[in-house]
């Protein structure tokens, strides 16, 4: 007997299957989904990323952050993210609409990113940590990323730049200070539009009394937001209006 | 192609594989020499992060992703191709056809891999896990592959007609299932990416089924040639067998998506990967059920006891491994090693453990026979898995449970990060010294490999090279 084609469609049919249920499916159903804007507020979810932070992601990329970061927020039935006050809210697929790539990130050994612009908002100390991770946390494990930053000699008579993270004087022949490169900036930028925090119809928060929030599709019909882009149930629709 | 009428013998088959598939295990095993120092400097990197931070090239983000690229597509998939080419010459009793192009095939995938290494380690790496090599290395790797494992498919079809073994199979079904799982992976991956969470989707895919389909089913075609082989002992089933293959195929390749349980993935997405695994149990028990018995009745023969060792090592990670995912998979457990260093463990039991033994095992066996040389002996490969399966075995569990510690203090809130952080770093050191381990052993195994190949080059080709610079007899003559 000739076996051949038979493994032959065999795989092609079982591969297809799963690539079918797995990648294809869940495209047709959501990958068209837009950005949603808030009636009461008028504010656009996911917020369009500045262009500096836009080129941070790219360095972000390059670098691997997200192996040892991930930025996803998992609802509490998940682990302990919410009470470790990773984020106000579990992360949903509309969070990550404009994220190209995606760089969710499987492993923690570090803390979870998601919203770490909403959690420190200083420039200076993202960028201190980025220098030297042990200066603020003594036994991070996080790598120093040195090449990022420019080393600068001070000359006699000159101020040390207002940018610079560290600056050291202690000899009096050669001061230096360490400067962010361009890059730094960017992976500071993308790191402080992190903010999956914003009200959505996925995940509402509990309702205040009295207050709720209304939110309509791009296309203006109610209807059209109830797409199940997520896992919420669908009885929470009607329960925002 | 005309059938051919009858069997070759082994030693005309592997002198016909020995130059394609010599080349094709010889590289590897270089690349596995590579792999082992990428990992000693990323787990390094792991408890002391200075440790040259001044060099963007060396940072852990870009030495990791390289050092799992060099053990998956430089080690395992081109040890497979190798071993591959030899099986399916041997099984079907053919000579191996299209040397020239396979030889031509591996400096074009040794060229895609260096490439994408460089690629990665320069910051090109494309940001998707698993998926990193940039869109300027992969495909080099593909044309590589075509050129090397069609002619896998000739020589078995030359004599097409016969009934297939267990492990060809297998074999087939890796084959054919590479280039559709690569080229999808990327080109929906990198090329022409999907948008937003999709692509966490096909990230999951590809991974699981490179796993499943490609790299597992090419060590599961070499339990299944060598345990048999080296006991003497026919696998108990084959029909279980090839239930096992089918079941595995199908359920193993929706298994994926249960790496993003509790993710931003519509739930429907992680429940039916956390189905897919469950239901693989399936076919982990099938494999176990035909290949337990034939591993325990071995027979203690000087050379089935040294690749013996390999393999079984193999057959345990892999059912082991099987019962961690499945393990894994589910919330209850999932909900602890979830993001910890548990996933790190499991993908190092399956690609160094299952994958790596069995191929490892598979070119102890093979490459003295290509070369006809008697080596290695039973004192160097003892001392070898010594240091390969203990270092495996020290890092899987020290990171195993690293992870369950690491997990438990996640979940509990109180405990503030860098306490976390605290907890672990131990295990991620012990790690370090396992990879060092391997690493020594790795360098063992590829300085005597190229000595015995080196010395058998020199026995064969000296004489006839020296010849060309004596002087002819005429000339010797004309001088007298």
């Amino acid at each position: 007997m000739n076996y051949g084609p038979l493994i032959f469609l065999g795989v092609f049919f079982t591969v297809a299957a799963s690539w079918l249920g797995v990648v294809l499916g869940p495209h047709l159903q959501f990958g068209n989904d837009g950005p949603a804007t808030t009636e009461d507020t008028g504010i656009t979810y996911p917020y369009a990323r500045p262009g500096q932070a836009h080129q941070g992601a790219e360095v972000y990329r390059a670098n691997g952050c997200f192996y040892c970061h991930t930025r996803q927020v998992r609802s509490k039935e998940y682990g302990s993210d919410l009470e470790r006050h990773w984020g106000k809210r579990r992360t949903v697929a509309r969070d990550f609409l404009w994220d190209q790539p995606l760089m969710l990130g499987t492993l923690r050994l570090g803390p979870d990113l998601a919203n770490i612009g909403a959690r420190e908002t200083n420039t200076h100390a993202l960028l201190l940590r980025l220098y030297n991770p042990r200066s603020v946390m003594p036994n991070s494990t996080m790598p120093r990323y040195p090449y990022l930053f420019e080393k600068r000699p001070i000359k006699p008579g000159q101020e040390a730049s207002p940018d610079a993270v560290f600056v050291d004087q202690s000899s009096s022949d050669r001061n230096i200070e360490i400067v962010p490169k361009p890059e730094a900036y960017q992976l500071v930028a993308y790191l402080q539009s992190q903010k999956a925090e914003a009200v959505i119809l996925e995940v509402l928060p509990p309702l205040p009394p009295g207050g709720a929030t209304n939110v309509v599709s791009p296309g203006g019909t109610n209807a059209a937001i109830a797409t199940p882009a997520t896992n919420a149930p669908a009885t929470n629709a009607p329960s925002a209006k | 192609m005309e059938p051919q009428a009858s069997r070759a013998s082994a030693a005309e088959i592997d002198a016909s594989c020995r130059w394609p598939v010599g080349f094709l295990l010889t590289k590897s095993l270089g690349w596995l020499l590579v792999a082992s120092c990428l990992s000693v400097l990323s787990s390094i990197k792991l408890h002391a992060p200075g440790f040259l931070a001044n060099c963007s090239w060396l940072t852990y983000g870009r030495v990791q992703p390289a050092a799992w690229n060099c053990f998956v597509f430089g080690f395992a998939s081109q040890a497979a191709l190798g071993v591959a080419l030899w099986l399916s010459a041997r099984l079907t009793g053919t000579l191996l056809v299209g040397a020239r192009t396979i030889c031509v095939g591996t400096v074009l995938w040794n060229l895609g891999i260096t490439v994408g290494l460089l690629g990665i380690l320069a910051g090109d790496g494309t940001g998707i896990e698993s998926l990193e090599l940039p869109a300027y290395a992969s495909p080099i790797l593909f044309a590589g592959y075509l050129a090397i494992a069609s002619w896998s498919i000739v020589t078995g079809y030359q004599r097409r007609g016969e009934p297939l073994f267990v492990s060809q199979w297998y074999l087939m079904a890796a084959i054919f299932a590479f280039p559709w799982v690569f080229s999808a992976g990327h080109l929906m991956g990198v090329f022409f990416p999907l948008r937003g969470i999709l692509q966490a989707a096909v990230q999951v895919w590809y991974w699981q089924n490179l796993f499943t389909l490609w790299l597992s089913f090419i060590g599961l075609a070499i339990l299944f040639y060598l345990l048999p082989k080296l006991t003497g002992v026919a696998v108990p089933s084959r029909p279980l067998a090839v239930f096992g293959l089918w079941t595995m195929a199908l359920f193993g390749s929706f298994g994926g998506m249960y790496r993003y349980l509790g993710g931003p993935i519509p739930a429907y997405m992680v429940s039916t990967g956390v189905v897919g695994t469950v239901l693989t149990i399936v076919p982990l028990l099938a494999v176990a059920m035909n290949l337990w018995p034939v591993y325990r009745s071995r027979v203690q023969s000087e050379e089935s006891v040294n690749v013996v060792r390999f393999v079984g090592f193999a057959l345990v990670s892999y059912l082991v491994h099987g019962l961690l995912t499945v393990l894994s998979s589910l919330q209850a457990f999932g909900r602890i090693t979830h993001f910890t260093l548990l996933t790190v463990a499991m993908d190092q039991l399956f690609l160094q453990g299952f994958v790596g033994m069995a191929l490892l095992g598979a070119t102890l066996y093979v490459l003295p026979r290509l070369f006809e040389i008697n080596w290695p002996s039973l004192g160097f490969t003892r001392f070898y898995f010594r240091c390969v399966g203990g270092g495996i075995a020290l890092g899987v569990i020290a990171l195993a449970a690293g992870g369950i510690v690491q997990g438990l203090a996640m979940e509990n809130a109180t405990i503030p990060f860098f306490d976390v952080v605290r907890r672990y770093v131990p295990f991620a050191g012990t790690s370090t010294l396992a990879n060092l381990v391997i690493a020594f052993g790795n360098f063992v195994l590829c300085a005597a490999v190229s000595l015995q190949v080196l010395l058998w080059l020199a026995e064969r080709y000296v004489p006839s090279v020296w010849a060309w610079f004596q002087p002819s007899p005429v000339v010797r003559e004309a001088k007298a």
